[in-house]
């Protein structure tokens, strides 16, 4: 791991300077407190948006407290992860493009080092990310409908930053193995299609990483089969730690590929 | 008078020549066989040469002749078909510096986060690393600008930088990718003098097709055409074997030139070619041709051809 600390603070000062430190955690906060606050003033919106048939009325569910956590997650799912897919896919393979790697690459760092670096840097910003996120959901929903129970809330959010961790790897994996396009392509067509084929033919199976962020909702519940959610976490872990290797091999094996 | 002065000139400049070769120099690396080949296309065939210790070597070809593929593969970043690469006093990728043609930098870093980056991800300590990226930064002529975000700088300075972070460490080898064919003639020079300043530290391989770079800081030349090596040896050898040499002697009118000249010399208005064969005749057979002389000289030349000529000789030849 030749480097690591130098690349380490190289990444960070990044991220500091390119304000994901600062935007990414906003968008995940604008995320976390949209599904409290429009369920909660629904009526309100729409009767302020007007067009409302005179006499019309519309039975509202009553949402407990995790209905509106797990709304929060499913908008982190689809906004949420585009968005962090989007800037990290060519953390990469764009370095690669443009040349900037190669005065790194000719000198003696372990790609190790580097691959370990950026994903680490990416893990801090997803974590601050999601932590605001959460946070902002928690607190309206707090506010809005009702408390929910700190620990379960805390192994729910521990359960969401692994399926992250797992996003990322993959995300990261993509961009040291091809030209940004084609990362691209590849890490949504796994994370996106993933999520839609679990949806749709998911009930045939209960272990997978694609579950991983439903079950971090169903132990706020307290109705999760235990077993099924350690198997889920454990391949997902091994899942990541597979990507992790194969992008630092492919990073290492792609290094030609920089610009001179 | 003004003939001798001439001619003096001239066996003074053969002297310096001569007397400027090291006479012990150690072999700092060591390349055989050096072979790439990109599917059907072989980009580099079978490479052969080694370098001296504080030598600057140039690596010259025409675009698409190897050279940019060869320095690759001495940077570690592409892996050889065949052959290698044999650093003789320690490890390669430790010991090199590098600049690309187009140096690509982070431009949300100043020019001394970035040198003191470079120099840390080659060994030197946290401690000395920021003074000895500011001491490198003053000696690129960046020492006013070190603190200024490299997305600022200008082409030129970019170029200086690029020189900076592959000197920072102190590298026994040092390898630049055509290092002044991006730049104006300004930055040109500005850059060719930093590396005639850097000729007595390290040691230089670079690569370029201005030829007349390669002319005024080389010790060593190997021309590359097609992936393969069609010559090398230092500037004089390559000469030696290539150039047509001649004394020129300018008389005052194309008579006496005439009368000057024996029949196999070569007669152009007021200008007698005399042709060196083997160094025959030597500056001091014509001085005692030319002292013998009831002509009016005006001027004694040795001439020799550029390196662009005795370049494209060889490709001729190749």
């Amino acid at each position: 791991m030749r480097g690591f600390n130098v690349l380490l603070q190289k990444e960070f000062k990044e991220a500091w300077r390119s304000w994901k430190f600062l935007w990414i955690p906003l968008v995940f906060a604008l995320l976390g407190m949209s599904d409290p606050l429009t369920n909660y003033y629904m009526m309100d919106i729409l009767n302020a948006v007007g067009n409302v048939p005179e006499g019309f009325e519309m039975l509202m569910p009553e949402l407990m407290p995790v209905d509106l956590l797990q709304a929060s997650i499913g908008q982190f799912q689809t906004i949420g992860l585009l968005v962090m897919m989007a800037t990290f896919v060519g953390v990469i393979s764009k370095e690669r493009a443009s040349g900037m790697a190669t005065l790194l690459y000719v000198r003696p760092i372990s790609f190790g080092a580097y691959f370990m670096s950026k994903f680490i840097v990416m893990s801090t910003v997803s974590f601050v990310s999601i932590f605001a996120g959460f946070a902002a959901s928690v607190y309206y929903t707090s506010i809005l409908y009702g408390t929910l129970e700190i620990g379960s809330l805390l192994v729910s959010f521990c359960t969401y930053y692994i399926w992250l961790l797992f996003v990322i790897a993959v995300t990261l994996m993509m961009s040291a193995s091809f030209k940004t396009i084609i990362a691209t392509t590849c890490a949504f067509t796994v994370i996106f299609v993933g999520q839609i084929v679990d949806m749709i033919v998911g009930l045939f199976w209960t272990i997978s990483p694609w579950k991983l962020a439903n079950y971090g909702t169903l132990l706020v519940r307290g109705t999760m089969e235990m077993s099924d959610y350690w198997w889920s976490l454990t391949i997902t872990i091994a899942l990541t730690i597979l990507c992790i290797c194969i992008g630092i091999i492919m990073m290492k094996r792609n290094a030609a590929m920089a610009k001179i | 008078m003004g003939i001798y002065h001439s001619i003096y000139k001239y066996i003074r400049i053969d002297c310096v020549l001569y007397s400027g070769e090291k006479a012990v120099m150690t072999t700092i690396l060591q390349v055989t066989g050096l072979t790439k080949q990109f599917a059907e296309h072989k980009a580099v065939d079978d490479v052969h040469f080694i370098l001296e210790e504080k030598t600057s070597t140039a690596l010259i070809g025409p675009n698409g002749a190897g050279k940019t593929t060869t320095l690759s593969m001495l940077t570690g970043l592409l892996k050889p078909t065949a052959g290698s690469v044999k650093m003789l006093n320690g490890d390669l990728r430790t010991n090199i510096g590098f600049l690309p043609q187009y140096p690509q930098f982070y431009p949300w870093l100043s020019a001394l986060e970035f040198t003191e980056m470079a120099a840390r991800l080659n060994g030197v300590t946290a401690k000395n690393a920021k003074l000895e990226a500011q001491k490198t930064l003053e000696f690129v002529g960046l020492g006013n600008a070190q603190h200024k975000k490299i997305a600022t700088f200008s082409g030129g300075m970019k170029q200086r930088l690029g020189i900076s972070q592959a000197i920072v460490h102190k590298p026994k080898l040092l390898l630049l990718d055509e290092p002044v064919s991006a730049l104006d003639p300004v930055g040109r020079r500005e850059v060719l003098d930093l590396l005639k300043g850097l000729q007595q530290e390290t040691t230089i391989l670079y690569s370029t097709h201005i030829l007349n770079d390669a002319e005024e800081m080389t010790d060593q030349l190997l021309f590359l055409q097609n992936g393969k090596l069609v010559e090398q040896g230092t500037l004089r050898e390559v000469r030696q074997r290539f150039d047509e040499q001649n004394y020129v002697v300018e008389f005052s009118n194309e008579q006496e030139a005439k009368l000057f000249a024996s029949s196999s010399e070569q007669v152009i208005g007021c200008y007698v070619y005399i042709e060196i064969v083997n160094e025959e005749p030597t500056m001091k057979e014509l001085l005692q041709r030319l002292s013998g002389c009831p002509y009016t000289i005006r001027k004694v030349e040795r001439q020799t051809a550029s390196l662009e000529e005795i370049f494209m000789k060889v490709a001729k030849k190749a």
